[in-house]
């Protein structure tokens, strides 16, 4: 039986933070850099030596004197109320020691820092492998006590199973119930799940259940109207089998590419409903572009990804559609869908942003590397590429609800989050979700020797030459991770390792089954790993035995990413928990990054220096890719900033279609 | 070309199962504006106005609620396959309609909101009033029904026959003005004597109130409703106002002009009718204040009414005229297109017209009235400041804030984050930074040539008066009048019957003593001393008089020539003594006696000047050389000549106690210049003209600064 009160919490959730612009905007920012100034981290290392001084008198508390004071703490944090912050400091202690006692860790003086943070709500920047789980934990059986829904956004489904049960025992001694939610769970194993008190679940779980509960909800989505309706007609309400308890507290790991790099990309509800007019003109639009000549019928802009068609082009098109009936009349149609196949030619390419399996377009993620076989591109685009690529044309799936996690995670009452990446995007964090980053200091110094970047004149020699570093090594008897960009460089230099005669594995989107065992192994003796983005964030390499002393993993990026966030992290596989380790990345003065994103004055000077082998090549190289990664990451917050501004105006202007928050 | 939004939205499922359809009593007409149909959609409850292309109302026609969208755009789009509005069209229209309250859907809304757009609303509109503080407007009464039963008797007069009864009020009272010019004249400079502008402001009052009355009934006559009835503050003079704007559904664009410009109409009417008034009453109140009625409506009429350059009548009836809604916003458009299409380089920048003509208009309508409302604006602001300083001060400063400040800041975040830019931003910065810097630099580097005129008059620099020293009528010109004469010469006689008949009286006097004193000597000795010094008295005395004989005729004393235009009048006529004669002019060599003012004294003393000519009136093409000149330090306040007063017709404020008009208001600085002569020029004593300053070139902005402080300090002693 719920409560009026717990009923109504399911549908009431906070109106997204208005985002502040012009002379607010400006004071806005001062806010921010307060809330990050260095002064609060110094307050709270008051508040972790307070909770060090009451280490000896927990450790004294028997067994059940802790459970006591630890079920204390449960029935003060759920009344709520002023006398929160003086629980807090004997409260940490307490949790402290039961970490010890049940899970066999105590948790470092940093992550108490870090819970400290995270329990007001900032993003806490720290290391790789500096133990974030056990930190999100202790702020858990915080937001546990509270009874207010609490969820813990991980990265996979793997992730989620493992800590939910690792931590179980802690969260057990606390009084907490602990559940989870995986993909392939049914929807009454949800609901068990959401109806713990804390709750691990992947990002993309928690916005598709919130969605579903959003669609069986239906129109009369307002709490109180909705409350009302369920007092009148209590049966109506009964039957609508909602999974959540609601929205209040949510810890999110790896919070910048849940919150950043994934966040325009919207979470579509739909379902696929046959339209065979628009297979037909798919078809069509392909085979009319098919002659056509980039440079001769359109032109290319690669920054933007888009193509213009030229007078020519536009000539040979209105003489070929002349003699096709209908939508191929007018031009404006037209133009939209030749535009869309020339797109999937030009921008969509096999082997880097999508693989085909089983004769079916499978979408790769451009941050992670991984196979996303749910996702489809939006309508059109989708059967414009398996057209191109002559596969049987998928019927386009119809959307039933729609949302970025932007938005989703801007409807929480209380958001914070870690990650070992942040501090590119703090403005970003604080401008869109009003979480303020602070960093960290790790537990052990990091022992990482990252050297300088490799700059060659083109590409040929750039896989040459990490072929001949890869041999070295190898040969030196150290495990190497060499990470590329898409599933067809990977290829490219499994080949490459191939004609060596060197024995290697290969992790990508193709192959990504067998990642657990691969990454098992991946730090044993001279063992060379080729992966995607797929073993970056989130991968944990454990290295063999004596591997320490030869100097740990070596990892080698072979080319820069748009976000420097997500170099760092594939860096971050190598010297963790103050291991030792090395990483180097191998760049060309024609990668695809500084053609996209360097002004033309630039990369021609940049080629000729190194062309030369001029003395400053390598200074000259890393101030191109800071500048081409600063631009790549300017106009992709542009881009998520106009997607936000998109959605906002849509809420406002669609307000007569039901407010809904889908 | 430009490109359609996408046919497929992302957002369509948000729609797509809804029954929305337009709200009951929304009226749709058609309108035709250049030639392009459109559909005005209109809410009689708010009087809100929507205008759809008829493509987009084919849909929205559509709309019922037994349909879904989706159902309705699937029927469209297979009816009209290439011109039926796309899912994003569909959206973006609806929304609008949904802001525009013209949707009626059997959701409950989003009360909150609603009421958020509610606050919105409310903030902007105190935000546009505050940064419109010279036509603030505050909405009282609803006149709608007393228009429409009143209707019955004016409106008859709106109506042909009114029109021939307004065309002969009219005549009748041009005719008066026409008549009365000169006394309408005379009038006219009292206008804004203070005793008159509390009549002024009556006679405003009258006519603006009428003026909107004619707005409104125009406007009822022809169906439209008028709900709005206020007051606005018009640079803090509060002038009834009147919301018309439901005459935009009007489907006849000759009626929007008509009901556009009722308001002159009427004013016009009243001017007439006031004229006559005016020209058959004696002087007295009503006189005067049928005087002030004529005054405002027809000086008003055609300085604020009639210009389109202000958001005046004259603003909208050109608008409806060329069917061009919205004609300022536009106009900004098609100026901000031309920059951006061609100085920014941005090829999807789109104009807001099509036709060349139009461009044209806008173009034209843009530049003129951002000048022309620069200059009204700051004749506005002197004039306040000049009687109420500190309101003229938060005036200029809220001027500033919402013209220069405003548009700045908005122009350089345009510029540095406005996505449309997004491909162009280096060009656009680098284009706007060029065009800023070449602009500092011309203004603040490149010296330009530099150069104030004074006016002045030319003077012989040796001249004599000609003065006679006897009175005498005049009896012959011994030289004429514009000759040269020399030294000594005889330039006219005088006779004088008295002084002739005193030296004979003393003749025969000095004749009497010498007899006189022969005798004595003879007879009576005693008597020979006295009489002695008499004749030595009469003597002197008879010396004297010839002497003033001899001065009757009087002679040049020096070389030069004579001038005397009026002389030949002067034949018998009577002079007294020290009369003028004329001059006498040496015409060897002139100076040109300047008055500079004091805003252009500083420069005169600061610089070396490079050159320096002189300009005469009547032969401006002619430049006099100048040998070298001579300040006279010390300020003066005399006039060389009247000529050079604003009584004399000159440039220069002279007191208005002083009958012979040479004393100004202001002192002055005097510059003597010798003139070289030229053969060209007929140098004549006493011609005025201009002398020119030439200072070394020296850049505008700072020359500007100086003039615009020497303009607040002279006016307000800043």
């Amino acid at each position: 039986m719920q409560t009026p009160t717990q009923f109504y919490r399911r549908t009431q959730f906070k109106a997204p933070a208005v985002i502040h612009k012009g002379l607010d905007g400006l004071v806005n920012r001062w806010i921010g850099y307060y809330q990050r100034r260095d002064a609060i981290v110094k307050t709270w290392w008051g508040k972790v030596e307070q909770v060090e001084a009451l280490a000896s008198e927990c450790k004294d508390l028997g067994e059940r004197a802790l459970r006591e004071r630890l079920s204390g703490f449960l029935d003060t944090y759920r009344r709520g109320g002023r006398n929160l912050d003086n629980a807090l400091i004997p409260a940490l202690a307490a949790i402290r020691e039961a970490s010890d006692r049940h899970l066999g860790m105590r948790p470092f003086q940093v992550q108490i820092l870090s819970a400290i943070a995270l329990h007001n709500g900032y993003l806490t920047e720290m290391a790789t492998g500096e133990g974030k789980t056990l930190t999100a934990g202790l702020v858990a059986v915080l937001g546990g006590w509270t009874r207010h829904p609490c969820h813990i956004v991980t990265v996979n489904d793997y992730l989620v199973h493992r800590d939910a049960t690792w931590l179980q025992a802690l969260y057990e001694f606390c009084g907490i119930r602990v559940g989870y939610v995986t993909g392939p769970m049914k929807p009454e194993e949800r609901r068990q799940g959401y109806n713990a008190d804390i709750t691990y679940t992947t990002s993309k779980e928690l916005l598709a259940d919130f969605l579903r509960d959003g669609i069986s909800v239906g129109e009369m989505r307002e709490p109180s109207r909705r409350l009302v309706k369920q007092m009148l007609r209590p049966q109506l309400t009964a039957q609508e089998g909602l999974v959540m308890r609601g929205l209040h507290t949510v810890i999110v790991d790896e919070a910048d590419s849940v919150l950043i790099d994934e966040a325009v990309t919207p979470l579509i509800i739909s379902t696929q409903k046959e339209n065979q007019s628009l297979n037909e003109v798919v078809g069509i639009a392909h085979t009319i572009c098919d002659p056509l000549v980039p440079h001769v019928d359109y032109e290319v802009n690669a920054r933007y990804r888009e193509v213009e068609l030229t007078k020519e082009g536009r000539k040979k098109i209105e003489d070929r559609c002349s003699a096709l009936p209908g939508i191929w009349r007018g031009t404006s149609r037209r133009t939209e869908l030749i535009k869309q196949a020339l797109n999937a030619r030009e921008f969509f390419l096999k082997g880097k942003q999508y693989v085909i399996v089983d004769d079916k377009v499978v979408i790769v993620d451009e941050f992670t590397g991984r196979p996303m076989p749910q996702r489809t591109w939006r309508q059109g685009m989708h059967q414009a590429i398996e057209a191109k690529e002559l596969l049987p044309i998928s019927p386009p799936s119809e959307t039933i609800a729609r949302m970025s996690f932007q938005r989703f995670f801007r409807l929480f009452h209380k958001v914070c989050g870690m990650t070992g990446t942040a501090s590119e995007a703090t403005e970003e964090f604080w401008q869109i979700y009003g979480m303020p980053v602070v960093r960290i200091p790790t537990n052990k110094p990091c022992v990482r020797k990252q050297m300088p970047d490799r700059v060659f004149p083109d590409e040929d020699s750039k896989w040459v030459a990490i072929a001949d570093e890869i041999e070295r090594v190898h040969r030196a008897g150290r495990p190497v991770l060499v990470g590329t960009r898409s599933v067809a460089a990977s290829e490219k230099l499994a080949a490459l390792l191939e004609g060596r005669t060197l024995h290697f594995q290969l992790l990508n989107a193709l192959r990504h089954v067998e990642e657990a065992s691969i990454i098992s192994v991946a730090g044993e003796t001279a063992h060379i790993t080729i992966a995607t983005n797929m073993a970056g964030r989130g991968t944990d390499i454990k290295l063999g035995k004596g591997i320490a002393e030869r100097g740990g993993l070596h990892v080698i990026a072979t080319e820069r990413h748009e976000s420097g966030r997500v170099d760092r992290q594939l860096f971050g596989r190598s010297a963790r928990q103050g291991d030792p380790g090395s990483s180097q990345a191998f760049v060309s003065a024609a990668d695809e990054l500084l053609k996209r994103f360097l002004p033309a004055a630039l990369q021609s000077r940049l080629a000729a220096a190194v062309r030369q082998n001029l003395p400053g090549k390598e200074l000259l190289a890393r101030i191109a890719f800071r500048i081409a990664q600063s631009n790549a990451q300017r106009i992709a917050f542009k881009q998520r900033q106009a997607v936000q501004r998109a959605d906002t105006w849509l809420e406002e202007a669609l307000s007569f279609a039901g407010g809904g928050n889908n | 070309m430009s490109e359609a939004p996408p046919t497929f939205s992302e957002s369509w499922h948000r729609i797509a199962n809804q029954r929305i359809s337009l709200r009951q009593g929304v009226h749709a007409r058609r309108q035709s504006f250049r030639g392009q149909r459109w559909i005005v959609l209109e809410n009689p409850l708010s009087n809100q106005f929507y205008r759809i292309r008829p493509e987009a109302y084919e849909f929205v026609a559509r709309l019922q609620p037994a349909k879904t969208v989706e159902e309705v755009w699937k029927e469209c789009l297979a009816r009209f396959p290439d011109t039926a509005p796309g899912q994003e069209s569909v959206i973006q229209l609806l929304s609008q309609l949904y802001f525009a309250n013209l949707l009626q859907y059997d959701q409950a809304t989003d009360s909150a909101q609603l009421f958020k757009r509610y606050k919105k609303t409310r903030q902007r509109d105190l935000k546009a009033k505050f940064l419109n503080v010279m036509f603030m407007r505050f909405p009282l009464l609803d006149p709608d029904e007393w228009l429409v039963k009143t209707m019955p008797w004016v409106g008859k007069l709106i109506s042909p026959a009114g029109a021939i009864l307004w065309m002969i009020v009219v005549g009748l009272g041009l005719r008066v003005v026409m008549e009365q010019f000169s006394e309408l004249k005379d009038q006219s400079q009292s206008v804004l004597a203070p005793g008159n502008l509390f009549l002024l402001y009556a006679g405003l009052i009258m006519v603006k109130s009428l003026h909107e009355f004619g707005h409104a009934y125009f406007c009822r006559k022809f169906g439209g409703e008028v709900h709005v009835m206020g007051v606005m503050l018009m640079i803090f003079t509060p002038i009834p106002y009147m919301d018309a704007t439901s005459s935009w559904g009007f489907r006849s664009r000759w009626k929007r002009v008509l009901v556009g410009a009722a308001g002159m109409i009427v004013e016009l009417f009243v001017a007439a009718i006031a004229a006559m008034v005016w020209a058959n009453t004696a002087p007295g109140n009503l006189h005067n204040l049928a005087y002030n009625i004529m005054f405002v409506a027809s000086v008003s009429t055609i300085v604020f009414n009639v210009n389109p350059l202000l958001r005046y009548d004259g603003y909208y009836i050109l608008s409806d005229f060329l069917e061009i809604p919205n004609l300022a916003q536009q106009a900004n458009k098609q100026l901000r297109f031309w920059v951006e299409r061609y100085a920014f380089g941005l090829r999807r920048a789109e104009s807001p017209v099509q036709g060349a003509r139009e461009k044209l208009w806008l173009t034209t309508f843009g530049i003129t009235s951002g000048l022309y409302r620069v200059v009204v604006f700051s004749g506005i602001l002197l004039f306040v400041a000049d009687s109420l300083l500190l309101i003229g001060i938060i005036m200029a400063l809220a001027c500033a804030i919402s013209w220069i400040a405003v548009p700045l800041v908005k122009f350089v975040k345009y510029l540095t984050t406005d996505p449309k830019l997004e491909r162009q931003r280096s060009r656009a910065i680098g284009v706007t930074s060029l065009v800023a810097a070449s602009l500092v630099i011309l203004l603040q580097l490149v010296p330009f040539p530099n150069h104030f005129r004074a006016q002045g008059v030319l003077e012989a620099k040796q001249w004599n008066q000609v003065v006679n020293e006897t009175p005498g009528s005049v009896e012959t010109l011994l030289a004429s009048p514009g000759a040269a004469v020399k030294a000594g010469q005889e330039l006219l006689r005088l006779r004088n019957p008295a002084l002739e008949l005193e030296l004979a009286s003393a003749r025969a006097s000095i004749d009497e003593t010498q007899a006189r004193l022969r005798q004595a000597m003879q007879e009576a000795s005693a008597n020979v001393r006295p009489l002695a010094s008499r004749l030595e008295a009469v003597s002197k005395r008879l010396a004297h008089l010839e002497k003033d004989q001899k001065e009757l005729i009087i002679r040049a004393r020096q070389d030069g020539v004579w001038i005397s235009p009026q002389i030949k009048d002067y034949v018998g006529r009577w002079l007294t003594r020290g009369s003028s004669l004329g001059l006498l002019v040496d015409p060897s060599s002139f100076e040109f006696n300047a008055t500079i003012v004091q805003e252009d004294a500083d420069r005169l003393f600061s610089s070396t000047l490079a050159k320096t000519e002189v300009r005469l009136f009547g032969q401006a093409q002619t430049a006099l050389g100048i040998h070298n000149y001579k300040v006279i330090p010390g300020e003066q306040r005399l006039l060389p000549s009247a000529a050079l007063g604003w009584g004399g017709g000159g440039e220069i404020p002279v007191a208005s106690d002083d009958p012979q008009g040479r004393k100004t208001v202001e002192p002055f600085f005097r510059v003597r210049a010798e003139v070289k002569s030229s053969e060209n020029i007929s140098m004549m004593h006493g011609r005025a003209g201009k002398i020119r300053f030439t200072l070394p070139d020296e850049p505008l902005l700072p020359r500007w600064i100086r003039s615009l402080r020497q303009l607040l300090q002279k006016r307000y002693q800043l």
